[in-house]
């Protein structure tokens, strides 16, 4: 009552509202997570979504069809004899936001900092071989327009071009930053909140959990239509969708299912819907218990799952079901889907295995939405073959841990490839050779020496459609005989206004781009 | 003022004590009083970081793991742990901790990538914004209608005073901020949306003090003031509601309390009508705890209302203390806690001082 008496009286002042600035873009999402815009350290969904709007790597993914490789600073290249380097002609029109050309000098400052801080992205490039301690010497210059990059990793130059997509290979301006060094970090403090790039965008303004403010670069080859993009933190779901429905926002990510479908009923602004390339699935510790352990449990849990009714009843259109570890879209991707849920056949299994029912099961997942919906099905229907999953909420970084180090049994987990190849994901659940490096096989205490040579041999293979086949008959293994469950992959929603126009996002998370929108 | 004779008696006495002390030894009466002070304000202070500490410490959430993420190599990992000094013993992570603390240093947050100093120089203006302007209508408010309650119990407002109580109390107050926007901003369209500033300003006005309405005056840009003033209103009349119940029936009670003490009858076997013995002889009588309540409500605002600050997308320190809380982030937690901290002790301090002052006046 007060509120409305107070409301209507001080109505009068709100009078400058209207729809967001004709030459901005206004996107509503959670920018919580940022933690830094540096290239060689930001690994978060909103730093990684940023980086192709900041800066240029050698060559790119194609924002449409990620297998293909595209020129960028990079106008051509080519492969060395040895099999292990690249040589890279840099554009001759390639010119950072400050007006400095770029260098040879630029590629080796990016890509030796990036492996010598060595931040949570920096495993991409150890692929190579290149770790702080080897990266030295490995990027050359030849002469003011070319570089050769070398490895010393068993990979061909198909892959090492692969790697260089990554955010983490993105090109700094080595003029600029080197005057924002501190210590030994390579402009690290500097770049997290500010940019040095040859991007559509620079960064104008950054406040932490408030907003990011991106200005068109006026020296960018393809001037972006729009001047500026303003990404707003609105970090409650329910206020992004009163937001972009009202006009104050151009863009809005990360609503609920139940939001969107309402906007979509309501039919005044657009979805867009995304197909990403996250995969969600079940992970088994092998190790947890000798249940657990018996490949039968593996199987039996395959038949545990109400796919349909996850996907229809609690995802709607954020998710299709899917059952390989490659996502749709990239090449190699088993696309057919041979389990449903099937109880009956889920309890034979474990009975002839000598499983013996009922079983607790101690069940880690993501405190937030929809894992707790997704994970509350897998209870209800685990429950009836006699499984009982006591579901424990937790924070990301403490469901990491417990993988890490091995302490719980059966836990939901997602995973996003981090560069635009297969081995991404492979490398990350068909290798454990000798429970030595911290691949998703290690947490699930499955030893695979076999698989990991064959993985490794795939990731070798020059043969495009010989490589392809390779990964087919690793999925379908891991589809079958793996302490892996997938369950889906993901579809990103995004709400736009019908002015807004030319918005493009690909299947990768970083495949974000604001260049072409226009309103 | 409130009744007569014998307030005007006791008020005399204090002067006549302080009068008769020498100047100097009344320098020396209030020294101790001072140190002392600050003495138990530093032994509070160590104590709310210790406890901090070791409750960041104890988080099943390791900070290092937040940080890379789970595709990081071990090598990543382990060189994070190092950077951060996890890998010390806790004694020497607390030692290097408060070293530092006394230079002013606060760290660098883990989430935000920038000094914890200049993150709540940000956010806590931003807060203190908000509770005072909410702290201010709920007090106006809600005593208000504790008192228009009173002048007429049982009548139309005791009802609706009641009724707003209940609501304000009950209600979950996200979903209040929610419904406010839905009404207020997306129907009705009389007041502006979640954030501090329409992104026509935004991104221009400066954040000089880091208080929206000082920081738009400053800017000179037209429109700029108001369109601050109109983004506080929804989350300030949120938070104003929810407060303003436990005032309003604070006032109530405690002036019906009066209302049966002797001096009350007195007033009223001299012909004073009721309205004149709730405010003129009543409600000065409970200033005390009305000041002692006001200032915790207001001292609890400062914590920063985190659902309030999340739904209106307002960049507040209890926002920042909760995303940092969810990071792992201790230097961001520690400091966060130690501002609001010292603001919530200080606070304290000066409303025991206000009510000592008041007792004294009015005699105990």
């Amino acid at each position: 009552m007060a509120a409305a008496v107070f409301a209507a009286g001080l109505s009068g002042i709100a009078a400058a509202q209207a729809a967001t600035p004709a030459n901005a873009l206004v996107v509503a999402q959670s920018i919580d997570d940022a933690v830094s815009f540096d290239p060689a350290e930001g690994f978060e969904l909103t730093t990684v979504q940023t980086f192709n709007n900041v800066y240029q790597r050698l060559v790119e993914s194609d924002r449409k069809d990620g297998t293909k490789i595209n020129p960028a600073i990079a106008g051509s290249w080519k492969p060395g004899i040895d099999g292990k380097s690249l040589e890279f002609e840099i554009r001759k029109d390639a010119v950072f936001a400050s007006g400095n050309p770029v260098r040879p000098e630029d590629v080796i400052f990016s890509l030796t900092r990036a492996a010598k801080l060595n931040k949570s992205p920096a495993f991409i490039l150890n692929e190579l071989g290149w770790t702080a301690d080897t990266v030295a010497g490995a990027i050359s210059k030849i002469d003011d327009s070319h570089v050769r990059l070398t490895w010393t990793a068993d990979v061909g130059p198909a892959f090492a071009l692969a790697l260089l997509t990554a955010p983490i290979a993105s090109i700094v301006d080595e003029k600029v930053v080197s005057t924002h060094v501190t210590g030994d970090d390579f402009g690290n403090a500097w770049l997290k909140t500010n940019s040095a790039g040859s991007g559509a965008f620079v960064i104008a303004k950054y406040q932490p959990h408030e907003a990011l403010v991106l200005a068109a670069n006026a020296r960018s080859a393809e001037k972006p239509k729009l001047a500026t993009v303003i990404l707003q933190n609105v970090p409650d779901a329910a206020a992004r969708r009163l937001q972009v429905e009202k006009g104050d926002a151009d863009v809005a990510r990360g609503l609920g299912a139940d939001q969107v479908d309402a906007i979509k009923k309501d039919g005044k602004l657009t979805v867009d819907a995304v197909p990403s390339a996250r995969t969600d699935y079940i992970l088994i510790n092998s190790k947890a218990s000798a249940e657990l352990g018996n490949p039968a449990f593996w199987k039996a849990a395959r038949y545990l799952v109400d796919y349909e009714g996850i996907t229809r009843d609690l995802l709607r259109g954020q998710s299709d079901i899917h059952q390989a570890f490659l996502p749709v879209g990239f090449p190699g991707a088993l696309k057919d889907n041979p389990y449903k849920l099937d109880v009956e056949k889920a309890k034979k299994i474990l009975a002839d295995a000598g499983i013996k029912t009922p079983l607790k099961l101690e069940f880690p997942v993501f405190k937030d939405q929809p894992f707790l919906s997704v994970a509350q099905s897998l209870q209800s229907t685990f429950a009836k073959a006699g499984i009982e999953l006591d579901i424990q909420p937790g924070v990301a970084s403490d469901i990491y841990a417990r993988g890490r180090s091995g302490k719980y049994q059966i836990t939901l987990r997602y995973w996003i490839p981090d560069y635009f190849d297969p081995h991404s994901n492979a490398s990350a659940f068909a290798i454990n050779k000798d429970n030595s490096a911290n691949t998703v096989a290690k947490q699930a205490g499955w030893v695979i020496p076999e698989l990991t040579t064959e993985t490794l041999a795939a990731v070798k293979e020059q043969d495009p459609a010989k490589r392809v086949a390779d990964y087919e008959k690793i999925q379908k293994q891991i589809q079958d005989e793996s302490p892996f469950v997938f369950l889906y992959q993901g579809a990103d929603q995004v709400v736009l206004g019908k002015n807004v126009k030319g918005y493009v996002q690909g299947l990768n998370a970083d495949q974000v781009y604001y260049d072409g929108v226009s309103k | 003022m409130s009744f007569d004779q014998s307030e005007a008696s006791r008020a005399a006495q204090p002067e006549i004590a302080t009068s008769r002390r020498p100047q100097g030894r009344r320098y020396l009466f209030v020294l101790p009083g001072l140190a002392s002070g600050i003495v138990s304000f530093a032994i509070t202070l160590l104590a709310l970081v210790l406890v901090t500490f070791a409750m960041t410490r104890l988080s099943p959430i390791d900070p290092a793991l937040q940080l890379v993420g789970d595709h990081a190599s071990q090598s990543s990992y382990q060189q994070a742990r190092v950077e951060l000094g996890l890998d010390q013993p806790l004694p020497v992570q607390l030692g290097i901790y408060l070293k530092r603390l006394l230079t002013g240093d606060l760290g660098v947050s883990l989430s935000t990538g920038q000094p914890v100093l200049s993150d709540i120089a940000r956010t806590f203006p931003a807060t203190v914004e908000l509770a005072t302007a909410a702290i201010v209508v709920a007090s106006l408010v809600g005593v208000g209608l504790g008192i228009l309650a009173v002048l007429k119990p049982g009548g139309a407002v005791d009802a609706i005073a009641r009724f707003v109580s209940l609501v304000g109390f009950s209600t979950p107050i996200f979903w209040l901020g929610l419904l406010a926007l839905l009404l207020f901003y997306a129907r009705l369209g009389w007041l502006p949306g979640p954030g501090r500033l329409d992104v026509a300003y935004a991104y221009t006005v400066e954040a000089v003090t880091g208080f929206g309405i000082i920081d738009a005056f400053l800017s000179g840009q037209d429109g700029a003031v108001a369109d601050a003033s109109a983004h506080l209103v929804l989350p300030v009349l949120v938070l104003a509601f929810y407060g303003l119940g436990g005032i309003a029936r604070l006032t109530r009670s405690a002036l019906l309390d009066e209302l049966g003490q002797d001096y009350v009858m007195v007033a009223r076997a001299k012909g004073a009508g009721r309205a004149r013995i709730v405010l003129v002889h009543a409600l000065p009588n409970i200033v005390g705890p009305l000041l002692t309540v006001l200032a915790l409500a207001y001292a609890h605002l400062l914590e920063g209302a985190v659902l309030t600050e999340t739904v209106f997308a307002w960049p507040g320190i209890g926002r920042y203390l909760t995303t940092g809380m969810f990071a792992g982030d201790a230097p961001a937690v520690l400091g966060a806690t130690i501002v609001v901290g010292t603001a919530f002790i200080f606070l304290n301090a000066m409303t025991d001082l206000a009510v000592g002052r008041l007792q004294k006046r009015r005699g105990r």
